[in-house]
């Protein structure tokens, strides 16, 4: 008996203590650091979203905010949303003229809801009332621009809610207790009857900094675009069919001054900010740089003020962000939410203020088929993300924040409208050798050489509308170009940088039978010209096939699909039969990326062949890590060269695919010439390449050295080797590798003395190499310590990574009021795609 | 027997009574009043011209993070100096800026201003550090160094 009671008391006593853990654990759940910091380490490629919110409305609310502050907010915004239905209705849906109220000034403001002063103007369905002689308030433009403006065709409801604090939330939001605000935020299914829109659970999680619904009214119809012309959007043909409409927003220019000096970029980039609006604002820009941008230099400037950023741990610079915001001062944030996508945040930016924020990163110049390539992308491309995935990039239309689902949302103008924002750049070219050829497909460019081997370069200002990559290329003079080493040291130590180029001897041999492998992307987002260059391309390469070649063509967009079943020789029957398949394929629907991996990489290889596996894809993907990982999974004895096709490609996806699959990546922008491209290609692969590449580096001392596996090296295309040295001497590489079956060596003699070419950013430039390599590691490795890694060493180098921010605030002074409304920029879709095929709208 | 199980129940749920609060307490982050400002930092190199310097910045009580660093009112440093990121992980503030041109400050000037965050209400107590002061000949050059707080102002 007396066991069945101490058992009883035991069980009594330890569920107590469960009871108690459980509920202390819920307590502390959300905000717990280490949960925080529990982060898969793939989030160098799906960054960590930001806390602050206009992301993904599944993410957790800032973590300042205590857990049941937040349910209350939550329960009272949901409350508060209904309340204004209700009076909606009770007004008879007269979208909220009966709340309408005005202060002294005659500007709107109410306890609940506000509308802008001129919304009585617009609530007759369809009807325009003239234009709006007065700076515009916030709502008005962008948010809700077109509501405003002549010749609207159409009416609606907009809503909107500045990022409350906890204090003002709990007594209905800061903006709504301060009395002002542009209307009331909500996301929900629009009602079929009504037009109106409804919450659904959701909208109670979605605390963001803002979101912004549009609700249309059944009204006249906009005009459908149609004719040929829509296959271009952004062409003048389309811009002259539909009135073009020019939306004012706080970015107004961005200014690019290069300088090259032999394959190193040193790179600024200044974003102008300024406030076209009647009220204080916040800006927020995603924006893309090169994909190996090694960015460590961030400034704000105010006037002739220039405030240099911080790097911090980026929860930490989000949180002295946030916190600068809700004071008034003016700050700005700066983070990472692809290697090659990044967020620019702008708080508390007053009426007719401007403010720039000036950038600076180092890159390494690629180096293909003779010429090097000067790149710098304008646009990031309208992403797809898989069904489930809220990680990825979602690509919305203008005033439609939040509806992607997704982590990071870039906002898109439809076709026919136009922003002030524009684009210059400049580049100076010091080759170190001479230049024999500068050439722009992408661009309209002036050139002026300078002596024999430096050049200046400069983007016409007929083409500065920022919606496609510019790349630039140079050749220099044949037989000068050797592997050439690079060096910097400072207090931390030796770095060096070696582009290492292929033996010319190569050219001589010829290739084994290969077993070819086509993947075309005929997603949405391909329709139109990119899908015609891919064609092009594949039916070039199929053509140039050798009868000893076998190969299969895979198509993928939702699914895979594929020629045959197995691979077939390479005959003239079997390569009619593939251009035919190829000639009915069309672009349409998602990007599932994944079904074309598996369709091209898990079949069995043919041992007597040399499998190469060809992408053609833009690489419009939000999952990128996902797909990287899968990569290293299934790759085997495959290469894999990736083609880049559009104007304005995932550039780090398809070289990371290249890098993975130790291949090479290629681009064919709308302006090349596609059978040139892979005329080249095959240049490259008609000849043996060197695998299983050793390098000896003698009696120096080198270590950390990036890519830690050499790829093969290919004829025409060099490799970037970077790393760490100590002591002074001259040595000799010995570089080793087979060709075929034989071995094969190399020897290269190179100073790590004084005497070297030396450039400052090359510790930059290894650092960036560095996190490259544990952020794509952490793609397919569980490791929980490489987020850290990745951290120290962008701390340490002062560099931008998915886990560190740049941060500015100048404390000198605050603005009036708290914080400003959050505006995102919206930005063009790239040149030859379609917005009605690849934008959420 | 029965008195046993009565008071195992009522010390179980006194327990939990007691516990309960506390971890939902224990969830609650206690917010630290946080704070902005500037600190201006003046160096006087008395009479001799100011190529270059560095200096360094920490707090004996009260704790600060740097958010921004600004240049000084002289042209010759109104860019803004460079901080050193790999000490900042080991929360130290150095900051240093040179010029390599002939229109140098010479005398008292504001080379710097630092833009902080302040958690706490506490008034926190610098600690500022010349390492180096040097003329354009890359000479040690005695100098001043001191600071005026931006708060209140």
């Amino acid at each position: 008996m007396k066991k069945l009671v101490i058992a009883s008391i035991s069980l009594v006593s330890l569920a107590v203590l469960v009871l108690a853990i459980a509920i202390s654990s819920l307590s502390c759940s959300h905000e717990s650091p280490q949960a925080e910091r529990a982060a898969p380490a793939a989030m160098e490629q799906a960054a960590p979203a930001d806390a602050s919110g206009a992301k993904s409305p599944a993410q957790p609310q800032s973590s300042m905010e205590a857990p049941d502050q937040r349910q209350t907010d939550q329960d009272q915004d949901a409350i508060f949303l209904r309340k204004e239905l209700e009076l909606r209705q009770r007004a008879g849906d007269k979208k909220g003229d009966a709340l309408l109220e005005t202060d002294e000034a005659g500007v709107p403001y109410a306890n609940e809801i506000t509308y802008p002063k001129n919304w009585g103007e617009t609530t007759e369905r369809g009807t325009a009332t003239g234009t709006v002689a007065r700076p515009p308030l916030l709502g008005d433009v962008p948010l809700a621009g077109p509501l405003f403006r002549d010749q609207e065709r159409e009416t609606g409801l907009f809503y909107s809610e500045s990022e409350m604090e906890p204090s003002d939330r709990s007594v209905g939001g800061g903006a709504r207790k301060a009395g002002r605000v542009p209307g009331l935020a909500g996301q929900g299914a629009m009602d079929s009857v009504s037009g109106v829109r409804v919450p659904h659970p959701a909208w109670a999680t979605v605390t963001a900094d803002e979101i912004w619904v549009i609700a249309k009214e059944r009204g006249p119809e906009r005009p459908e675009a149609v004719g040929p012309e829509y296959e271009t959007p952004g062409s003048g043909a389309m811009l002259a069919q539909i009135k073009e409409e020019k939306v004012p927003l706080p970015l107004k220019h961005t200014a690019v001054k290069g300088h090259v000096s032999g394959y190193i970029a040193t790179v600024e980039v200044t974003q102008q900010f300024h406030n076209p609006f009647s009220e204080k604002i916040e800006a927020v820009y995603v924006f893309p740089l090169p994909q190996n941008a090694a960015v460590n230099e961030f400034i704000m400037v105010i006037g002739d003020r220039r405030i240099r950023g911080i790097i911090r741990e980026r929860q930490e610079a989000e949180q002295i962000y946030r916190e600068a915001r809700r004071q008034g001062y003016v700050a700005s944030l700066l983070t990472q939410e692809r290697p090659n996508i990044f967020t620019q945040k702008v708080a508390n930016i007053e009426p007719g203020k401007e403010i720039d924020v000036n950038i600076k990163y180092f890159n390494t110049l690629a180096y293909a088929d003779g010429w090097y390539e000067f790149t710098f992308p304008m646009v990031v491309g309208p992403r797809f993300n898989p069904p489930g995935y809220s990680e990825g990039v979602g690509a919305v239309g203008r005033g439609k924040a939040g509806i992607s689902g997704q982590s990071t949302e870039v906002q898109y103008l439809k076709p026919n409208e136009r922003s002030g924002h524009d684009i210059s750049l400049a580049v100076d070219i010091d080759a170190g050798v001479k230049i024999e050829e500068i050439a722009c497909a992408s661009h309209v460019i002036k050139k002026e050489t300078k002596g024999h081997a430096k050049a200046h370069v400069e983007l016409s200002p007929l083409d500065s509308i920022p919606n496609k990559d510019f790349v630039l290329r140079y050749k220099v003079a044949g037989g000068t170009v050797k592997s050439a080493l690079v060096t910097h040291r400072d207090k931390r130590g030796g770095f060096f940088t070696l582009m290492l180029y292929p033996p010319d001897d190569l050219n001589r041999l010829a290739r084994s039978p290969m077993e070819m492998v086509f993947v075309l992307d005929c997603s949405g987002s391909m329709n139109g010209q990119p899908i015609a260059k891919s064609k092009e391309a594949v039916k070039r390469a199929l053509r140039k096939l050798e009868p000893d070649d076998t190969f299969q063509v895979i198509e993928f967009s939702i699914s895979a699909s594929q020629l045959g079943p197995d691979p077939v020789p390479a005959t003239p029957e079997n390569v009619q039969k593939a251009i035919r398949y190829v000639d009915s394929l069309q672009g349409s629907g998602g990007t599932m990326m994944i079904e074309g991996i598996k369709a091209a990489l898990d079949f069995p290889h043919d041992p007597k062949r040399f499998r190469l596996v060809s992408f053609l894809t833009d690489g419009y993907i939000g999952n990128e890590a996902e797909i990287l990982g899968e990569i290293h999974k299934r790759l085997g004895a495959s290469r894999i060269f990736s083609f880049g096709v559009g104007s304005s490609v995932n550039r780090y996806l398809l070289d990371r695919m290249a890098k993975l699959g130790r291949g090479a990546v290629a681009y064919i922008g709308l302006n090349d010439s596609g059978t040139e491209v892979v005329d080249r290609f095959y240049d490259c692969i008609s000849h043996p390449a060197l695998t299983d590449v050793r390098i000896s580096y003698g009696d120096m001392e080198v270590s950390e050295v990036y890519p830690r596996q050499v790829p093969d090296l290919f004829v025409g295309r060099p490799i970037i080797l970077t790393g760490r040295f100590s002591g002074q001497t001259r040595t000799t590489i010995d570089i080793a590798g087979r060709l075929g079956s034989a071995r094969r060596s190399i020897r290269i003699p190179v100073e790590f003395d004084d005497d070297a070419a030396t450039h400052p950013g090359i510790a930059c430039v290894w650092a960036r190499k560095r996190i490259e390599d544990l952020a794509s590691q952490a793609t397919y490795d569980t490791d929980p310590d490489l987020p850290a890694e990745i951290k120290q060493v962008a701390l340490q180098y002062c560099l931008m990574s998915a886990y560190t921010a740049f941060v500015a605030v100048d404390s000198t002074q605050t603005t009036a009021g708290d914080h400003g409304t959050t505006v995102a920029v919206p930005v063009p879709v790239p040149e030859g795609v379609r917005y009605d095929t690849t934008v959420q709208d | 027997m029965k008195r046993i199980v009565t008071f195992s129940l009522v010390a179980a749920c006194s327990m939990l009574l007691l516990l309960a609060p506390q971890a939902s307490h224990a969830g609650r982050r206690v917010e630290r009043p946080v704070r902005f400002a500037p600190v201006h930092i003046y160096l006087d190199s008395g009479g001799k011209p100011l190529a270059a310097y560095q200096f360094e910045l920490k707090t004996t009580y009260g704790q600060i993070k740097i958010v921004g660093v600004e240049g000084g009112e002289h042209p010759a440093f109104r860019e803004a100096p460079y901080y050193d990121p790999a000490a900042l992980m080991n929360d130290r503030i150095i900051i240093a800026a040179f010029n390599t041109g002939r229109d140098l400050p010479a005398g008292r000037t504001r080379i710097a201003t630092l833009h902080l965050q302040i958690l706490g209400d506490a008034q926190p107590e610098y600690q500022l550090t010349l390492v180096t002061a040097a003329d354009a000949d890359g000479q040690t050059i005695p100098a001043v160094l001191n600071l005026q707080t931006g708060e209140n102002q």
